[in-house]
């Protein structure tokens, strides 16, 4: 009996994928796996002989703990209103550069100023600009009689959360916009000229070709922002530091707080996992929905 | 073939080996020392202090590095807990009690017996920044006591005197604010409260010269006595009833408050010498100070301080020492506060005439009598980071009462009953 050939595994693209994987390993898998292991444990760092496991306890802990509950619910508001906000003006911004205009360059240009600038600036320009004391959008209004004295808009627990909405909405809406606009460019003219001649009218073009053909671009753009809108926490954390009290904790601000405020890093991590699961599960959903739509023919 | 490989080896080789060795040897003479420091200016320069310290001790090397004031004691403790601290860190006393029980200090008590510059520095100091456990870990470095900034202008326009007890102060504050224009808007605020990270200064100046105490000397709590809630209901009434402080109170911080100052906003604040230099510079004699009010139960200001600490880690611990005493020492001591426009440690810098003439100097040196620091409890460095910041908010806004707000203090410090 002649035994068949082993085949011979070739390990020279394992060696040459090797170092992306190791640092892969040390940049993401590590930290993550550290994460999840001080989410069980009482790990606080001026504590260091009180370090121990303690199972479920900082999971309970947060169940019961009132702010977490203000915190997951302002992320669920921050979330929403951002890739909301974002994708409708980055949307209609698309829409407009996709016009043809004589300056259309410079302002696919300009557009792009809000993404390009640092988040740290961006959160310092919005504070001074919000400033209700000097700040320039409470003079506009007053200007025009919309209010009759100047407003402290980060400094009231109503308007905080959204007055930063507002802020990153103006810093994200570029992403879309290109994206979208992108996605418009790809769209081939002679199946709004077939439609032309069928007599579709402009509205029935937007929402038979246009759409349509944009769902895999939004897709992707979304799914995109709503995990680094959900993570995001600098913005967030320069224009109120998470307050007046509690009104702009979100998940991520509160974990930054309980881990270097407090230094509390079990505590800190297990908000941390939660964040983590409920991005997952965020994101699974709307994939699942999306191939679905895909199954059916719908795309 | 081989004797010319010989010769090569002693040629080339040898001599390399040798001298490689000779520079370890002079190399390890030379001994580094890491310090972090911060200046609220970011401009200044401890350069010449190390070029100095570095002629007069040619075997020490400094590596100073700046560290960025709002991440200061994150990177502080992460270092710590990473292995990789600094040998020399600028620490504030309120973080000491964390570091001691991390063990992260070095006692320095052995050194300072020997250092002979330990007489000219304030008794007071040593005794405020000795720990509870007996020991001292830290040296003296710079002082601010904290002190009312007022709009010398604005009171003599309203005929008004410096406030020196609680009820003159709100009195004042109240004639302060006031519309300047006659537009139907307050122009002007009697008091810039600070109701950020940091402000609990100014909420320790009025709560715990009335009556509160956050531990008392039998070690319980004195937060929630009907005469403390009723001392932090007052602080809470100068904004919430009397509106004597800017609608922007709650998020305001170091730099809102200042700014206030410098454009006319508010007419009164506490701080302390730091923000002299700048405050002069856009208003001239128009800003004044003297010491803070008196409450219900004697007067209470914060002594801000700043040490430098020998971390336990480190392995020139002789050397880091050299350092600390070089800046606590009187003639180089003058010139860190150069920079950070603080006072200075020694008792014969506090005798020249241009500190006895300055008016913020003077206004330093009369509170120094009823100086305080927060009690040395671990979890005062949440308190002041986290816990005060966002209740002291809350109660501004009306989401909580002052008796529910000092629960909470409570709570963080001695647990749920």
């Amino acid at each position: 009996m002649v035994q068949a050939p082993r085949k011979r595994v070739d390990l020279f693209p394992y060696l040459l994928l090797s170092p992306a994987l190791l640092i892969t390993i040390l940049v993401i898998f590590y930290p993550i796996v550290r994460t999840f292991t001080y989410s069980f444990m009482q790990y606080i760092l001026w504590k260091p002989t009180e370090i121990k496991f303690i199972g479920f306890d900082n999971y309970l802990k947060a169940f019961e703990d009132p702010v977490f509950w203000i915190s997951f619910q302002n992320t669920l508001i921050w979330i929403g209103g951002v890739i909301s906000l974002q994708l409708l003006l980055g949307f209609c911004t698309a829409l407009l550069l996709n016009q043809n205009f004589f300056w259309r360059g410079i302002a696919r240009t300009l557009v792009l100023i809000p993404w390009v600038t640092p988040s740290v600036i961006t959160a310092l320009m919005w504070r001074w600009m919000y400033d209700g004391n000097r700040g320039v959008i409470n003079d506009l209004l007053v200007r025009v009689g919309i209010l009759s004295s100047y407003f402290p808009w980060l400094a009231n627990d109503t308007t905080a959360l959204y007055a930063i909405i507002l802020a990153l909405m103006w810093q994200g809406f570029p992403f879309f916009a290109i994206m979208i606009l992108a996605g418009l460019q790809a769209i081939p003219d002679t199946l709004y000229e077939a439609a032309e001649v069928d007599g579709a009218s402009a509205l029935q073009k937007f929402t038979r070709i246009t759409l349509p053909m944009l769902v895999p671009v939004l897709f992707t753009s979304l799914m995109l922002r709503i995990i680094w809108v959900a993570n995001s926490l600098d913005i967030i954390y320069i224009m109120t530091g998470g307050g007046p009290g509690y009104s702009t904790h979100t998940l991520p601000v509160y974990s930054y707080i309980r881990a270097y405020k407090g230094m509390d890093f079990g505590y800190a991590s297990t908000i941390a996992v939660v964040l983590t699961l409920l991005v997952t599960l965020f994101v699974s959903i709307y994939v699942r929905k999306v191939l679905r739509m895909e199954d059916r023919g719908a795309v | 073939m081989k004797k010319w490989m010989i010769v090569l080896f002693m040629g080339l080789v040898l001599p390399g080996l040798i001298f490689s060795g000779g520079a370890k040897e002079q190399k390890a003479e030379v001994k580094t020392v890491r310090f972090w420091y911060h200046f609220d200016n970011p401009e200044t320069s401890v350069k010449p202090l190390i070029e100095k310290f570095e002629r007069e001790n040619p075997g020490i090397k400094i590596q100073a590095e700046m560290v960025a004031w709002d991440a200061y004691f994150q990177k502080l403790m992460t270092s710590i807990a990473g292995g990789n601290p600094p040998d020399v860190s600028q620490i504030k006393l309120w973080w000491q009690p964390q570091l001691v029980e991390m063990k992260a200090l070095a006692p320095l008590d052995d050194y300072i017996a020997k250092w002979p510059g330990r007489t000219d520095v304030y008794e007071k100091i040593w005794e405020l920044t000795r720990h509870t456990d007996g020991k001292q870990y830290l040296m003296p470095l710079q002082m601010v006591i904290l002190y009312l900034y007022y709009r010398a202008d604005m009171l003599k326009e309203l005929g008004l005197k410096v406030p020196t007890t609680r009820e003159e102060f709100l009195d004042v504050a109240k004639k302060l604010t006031r519309d300047t224009n006659g537009d139907g808007q307050i122009d002007v605020y009697g008091f810039g409260i600070r109701g950020g990270r940091g402000g609990h200064d100014y909420w320790a100046t009025f709560v715990l010269s009335s009556g509160a105490e956050i531990i008392t000397k039998e070690g319980k709590s004195g937060l929630t006595t009907p005469e403390a809630i009723a001392a932090n209901q007052w602080y809470i009434d100068l904004f919430r009833v009397h509106k004597v402080s800017p609608p922007t109170t709650p998020t305001d911080g170091f730099n809102e408050v200042i700014a206030n100052m410098k454009s006319g906003k508010t007419a009164m604040t506490i701080h302390h010498l730091g923000s002299a230099k700048g405050l002069v510079e856009v208003l001239g004699d128009r800003i004044s100070a003297a010491p803070v009010p008196r409450g219900t139960k004697g007067a209470w200001t914060s002594f801000g301080d700043e040490e430098n600490g020998v971390l336990a880690a480190s392995k020139v611990k002789d050397e880091a020492f050299k350092w600390c005493a070089f800046l606590a020492t009187a003639e180089n001591n003058a010139l860190w506060q150069k920079s950070s426009g603080q006072i200075s440690i020694n008792k014969s810098n506090g005798q020249t005439k241009e500190a006895q003439e300055n008016r913020f100097m003077k206004a330093s040196v009369e509170s120094t009598p009823f100086a305080g620091v927060l009690p040395a409890h671990p979890k005062v460095a949440e308190f002041v980071e986290s816990v005060w910041p966002a209740t002291m908010q809350r109660a501004f806004l009306g989401q909580i009462t002052s008796e529910q707000m000092m629960k909470i203090f409570e709570e963080h410090f001695f647990g749920k009953k």
